[in-house]
């Protein structure tokens, strides 16, 4: 059934399709419709899950990490500030192996308090264990929900699903919000091998010597690595029955691009607007859309990338004295390429500054107009 | 129990740090040096009571919805749920720890709710356990002579209850008008006492036809006489005719005998005796009534509630004055000279004493003045008393009759109590006192020690609950637990319509409204199964038996104290193992 709703209801209805069991949550903006929705659809009945309260993001993912370890399909949602609250609690819930299923809504970090989009928040958790998956419009929003439980309950670890605040959040645009009939049989109910239970109870997380601890962290890292196998292979599933493929990127008239816009989340729609232009006036540019930044697809993204001459990569995040994480990353994955394009890493629409056509023409000009760029990473559109 | 688990390779590892069996074998008990123990405690509206009720408990009852369980709880201690329900002066109240959030619960209006239930259960009889052959004679039909009656009554003992007046109930008869007390909640209550199989024995006057010969044919007796002497103006021209006490007033209202009351009526006085006048006097049809009260009304010892009825009612107040003259004419009065009076220092009740102000005096015109400033014990019987066949008269200690914690005179095998022993002045207080010296009397006939009663100021309970003694205040009680909620007010017939009868001013409150109230209470100190140890225990300890009863499995407790901490109510305390103590 079609829907016109904003992206944090569609992240909503994914959570409901999935039959998630347990719900924890703390609101914060830009992330509040979607538990708002959802603690409408607990209360009424419309949804068969408990919904807990809590006082802080620390407290709720510790909640979500116990009714996981119990066995049940746990769900929450947050935002910024709230996401680096939780950063203690994502560890265990990686190390713990739990299928659990966080949405971020990117928001910027303070101080300079904004509550406007920037993907600092999600991108600086990436060495905690969870994979993460970057949505495009709200239709990726519910999507991926379902995706993420299934890819998360075949290996064991927790998904972020990431999706920026207000241009996908709080926006309206019309979804397809599947039939429950056919979502079950794409997400089946899960049954962890190990579980919680006051009958017959066991020791969870405990103490682990030198001695194991490092075969845990490498069967984590075997899990990851999997991972993009499973992510592939259910996102073909997810074509079959629902008509929507979804892989680990998405290419845009990228076969003889000579320059390649490297985007990800909401930025990529206006991008594509911009290389249609640059197409409709002869220029070899194409686009390489990001979807899973955890496991980072090495092998794919040099696989797509090979053959360019230069390589723009968008970061709307920063890590201060690196430059731009994904194009770090995308870094990482030409090392060794004969010959690898030139990569170009921008910094832009930092603190929700919106980045319009107009910065992408921007964008693609300094790189067509440099052999490499000037300095270690290119801030664009800062008033110097 | 250990043993090493040694993996070869990754693979015959689980992918999780995970015990590979139960670990119930791990009884985590061993390792606590406190305990959780269920102990209730005391709350401060069961402290307070002077009859010895068990609030906390049957508000408790209330809650879940078992009105006749919680009605015979109340029976258990006290005969007049429906008289104190809407008499008492409620000190519980005063120090409910709801006053701290909301407004203290109305528990007087529980109670009255109780009491006004229809089909009530009659009051439970107990095993007899009289010894064979004792009798026990009351004298006095107040609230505490009843209150004696009953718990005798109960407990197998033939009881004889001797009235001066023709009509049984004491005060609560002749005192207090049936505006604030319906005379069919009255009669009822004293009916059910009668039913027990007590014989009551009206118009039998101590000292007139009722004679300390008569009282020797008894195992004990039980001296409840009451107040009934009403304190002098001494001021000149006080014998004038329309000059009537306030108690005398009272009892002729009360009595239906008939009242003069003329146009103007003055009533001298600041206490309970003086509203209950005053607005009965505007009942029988007085224009104006005014009160005369020496201080301010903030030193008024009258419940602030009658005060704020009688003044929305037109009674009108005249603060800092006193009579100094009735003054006369062909012996009957004409009117009152006043004196202004202001407020000096602290007197030995910590009141501020008032002094006259020279040159202030100023005439009122009066056709009736009912001084009411207070009430004493009438003993003029004691005269009679020696020469009655007893050995000797009893001994007096402030102008009352000496009593000791049980309740004993200063003759063995007579016990007094109510007002003309204790002074304390409230129906809730003898009530208390009369069961007392019936407990007293029940120990005294099977010849037991009679020690140990608690102290003349603390409360007597017929049937006591294990609790620790330990008062549980507001700062005690874990308050993430309760919001604020308003105390709903009863309604009022309106001042216009209720000064022109008797009937009841104030209403009771709805079962909704009950519910609200019960559900309003902390239950301080009580475990009311609300739960919160159940769901807070980490060790998954503690078993519901239902939602009253709960059991720590001291095999896996590990005495974080997490329940006892959370517990809303503070009841559970965190003992010492013997084993840590040294």
């Amino acid at each position: 059934m079609e829907k016109v709703i904003m992206g944090n209801h569609a992240v909503s209805f994914g959570v409901q399709l999935a039959r998630v069991q347990v719900i924890a949550a703390y609101p914060i903006t830009p992330q509040t419709q979607i538990v708002e929705m959802l603690s409408e659809l607990c209360a009424d009945g419309r949804l068969a899950a408990k919904f807990i309260k809590v006082e802080s993001e620390h407290s709720v993912m510790a909640a979500v990490v116990g009714a996981s370890i119990a066995g049940a399909r746990a769900f929450t949602a947050t935002s910024s500030h709230g996401l680096a609250l939780m950063h203690e609690v994502l560890h265990w819930a990686a190390g713990g192996r739990l299928p659990i299923v966080a949405a971020n809504v990117n928001r910027t970090l303070g101080p300079g308090w904004n509550v406007w989009t920037e993907q600092t928040d999600s991108l600086a958790q990436r060495d905690t264990g969870w994979m993460q998956l970057y949505c495009e419009t709200n239709q990726e929003a519910l999507d991926l929900v379902l995706l993420a439980y299934r890819v998360a309950e075949k290996v064991l670890l927790p998904v972020m699903l990431v999706l920026d605040a207000f241009f996908l959040s709080h926006t309206m645009e019309p979804v397809d919000v599947p039939e429950q009939a056919l979502v079950d049989r794409f997400l089946p109910s899960f049954e962890p091998q190990y579980k919680l239970q006051p009958g017959e109870p066991c020791s969870f997380y405990g103490l682990v010597t030198p001695e194991y601890y490092m075969e845990l962290r490498h069967k984590m890292h075997l899990a990851m690595q999997s991972a993009l196998a499973e992510i592939t292979a259910a996102g073909n599933e997810f074509g079959r029955l629902f008509g929507r493929y979804y892989g680990l990127l998405e290419p845009y008239r990228l076969e003889d691009a000579d320059v390649v816009l490297v985007t990800s989340g909401s930025i990529t729609g206006t991008s594509r607007v911009v290389v249609d232009e640059w197409r409709a006036r002869g220029h070899k540019v194409g686009l390489l859309k990001m979807r899973v930044f955890r496991p980072f697809p090495f092998a794919a993204v040099r696989q797509a990338l090979a053959h360019a001459k230069k390589v723009a990569v968008l970061d709307r995040d920063i890590s201060q004295g690196l430059g731009g994480i994904w194009a770090s990353e995308t870094k990482g994955a030409l090392y060794g390429v004969a010959e690898p394009p030139v990569v170009f890493p921008f910094i832009i629409g930092l603190g929700g500054r919106d980045v319009t056509p107009e910065s992408i023409h921007k964008v693609l000009d300094y790189t067509v107009a440099h052999d490499a760029p000037e300095d270690d990473t290119v801030w664009m559109e800062v008033k110097r | 129990m250990t043993y090493q688990i040694s993996f070869r390779n990754e693979g015959e590892m689980p992918d999780l740090p995970v015990s590979s069996g139960t670990t119930l074998y791990n009884t985590t008990g061993t390792w606590r040096y406190v305990r959780p123990v269920y102990r209730n405690k005391t709350s401060p509206c069961n402290v307070a009571c002077p009859a010895g009720e068990d609030i906390a408990q049957y508000l408790g009852l209330v809650a879940k919805g078992k009105y006749q369980e919680a009605r015979l709880r109340i029976l258990e201690e006290n005969p007049f749920p429906g008289v104190c329900g809407r008499v008492c002066p409620h000190p519980c109240e005063s120090e409910c720890n709801r006053a701290e959030l909301g407004g203290s619960i109305s528990i007087h209006m529980v109670e009255r709710f109780l009491a006004d239930l229809a089909g009530g259960a009659p009051v439970q009889r107990l095993p007899s356990n009289a010894p064979a052959g004792a009798t026990v004679a009351i004298v006095g039909s107040g609230p505490a002579g009843l209150s004696c009656a009953y718990q005798l009554a109960r407990r197998g003992y033939p009881v004889t209850v001797f009235e001066a007046w023709d009509d049984l109930g004491g005060t609560m008869r002749l005192g207090i008008p049936a505006y604030r007390l319906p005379r069919h909640v009255l009669d009822a209550e004293i009916a059910a006492i009668a039913r027990l199989g007590v014989e009551m024995c009206t118009g039998r006057r101590l000292g007139d036809n009722l004679s300390t010969a008569d009282l020797r044919a008894f195992s004990a007796v039980f001296l409840a006489v009451g107040q009934q002497k009403s304190r002098a103006l001494e001021v000149a021209g006080e014998d004038a005719q329309g000059v009537v006490a306030g108690l005398d007033f009272l009892r002729r209202v009360n009595l239906g005998m008939p009242v003069e009351v003329g146009a103007r009526v003055a009533v001298v006085g600041g206490g309970n005796t003086a509203m209950d006048a005053a607005r009965a006097a505007l009942r029988l049809g007085a224009q104006t009534v005014t009160v005369l009260y020496r201080r301010s009304r903030y030193e008024m010892p009258a419940i602030a509630e009658e005060v704020q009825e009688a003044q929305d009612e037109g009674i009108c107040f005249e603060f800092l004055t006193t009579p100094v003259r009735v003054l006369t004419e062909d012996g009957a009065i004409r009117g009152l000279q006043c004196v202004r009076m202001q407020l000096g220092a602290p007197d030995g009740t910590g009141r501020r004493r008032p002094e006259p102000l020279a040159g202030s005096e100023y005439t009122l015109n009066v056709d009736v003045l009912i001084p009411a400033l207070g009430q004493e014990a009438d003993l003029a019987f004691l005269e009679h008393w020696a020469g009655g066949g007893l050995a000797q008269t009893l001994s007096m200690a402030n102008g009352l009759l000496e009593t000791d914690a049980a309740a004993q005179s200063s003759q063995t095998g007579i016990f007094v109590g109510g007002d003309s022993a204790t002074g304390f002045g409230t129906v809730a207080h003898a009530v208390g006192s009369g069961k007392r010296a019936a407990l007293a009397i029940d120990r005294y006939l099977h010849g037991e020690d009679l020690n140990g009663f608690p102290a003349l100021d603390q409360h007597v309970h017929a049937a006591p609950r294990d609790l620790d003694p330990a008062v549980v205040r507001f700062a005690d009680l874990n308050l993430a637990y309760f919001e604020e909620l308003p105390r709903p007010e009863p309604k009022q017939r309106p001042a216009i319509e209720r000064k022109r009868d008797f009937a009841e001013v104030t209403d009771g409150l709805d079962e909704q409204q009950v519910q609200q109230e019960a559900h309003r209470c902390f239950s301080c100190g009580t475990c009311n199964g609300c739960d919160t140890c159940w769901l807070y225990c980490p060790d998954v300890s503690i078993s519901r038996v239902d939602h009253s009863d709960y059991q720590v499995n001291y095999d896996y407790c590990k005495g974080c104290g997490i329940c006892a901490q959370e517990c809303p109510r503070r009841a559970i305390v965190m003992e010492e193992e013997l084993k840590w103590k040294k």
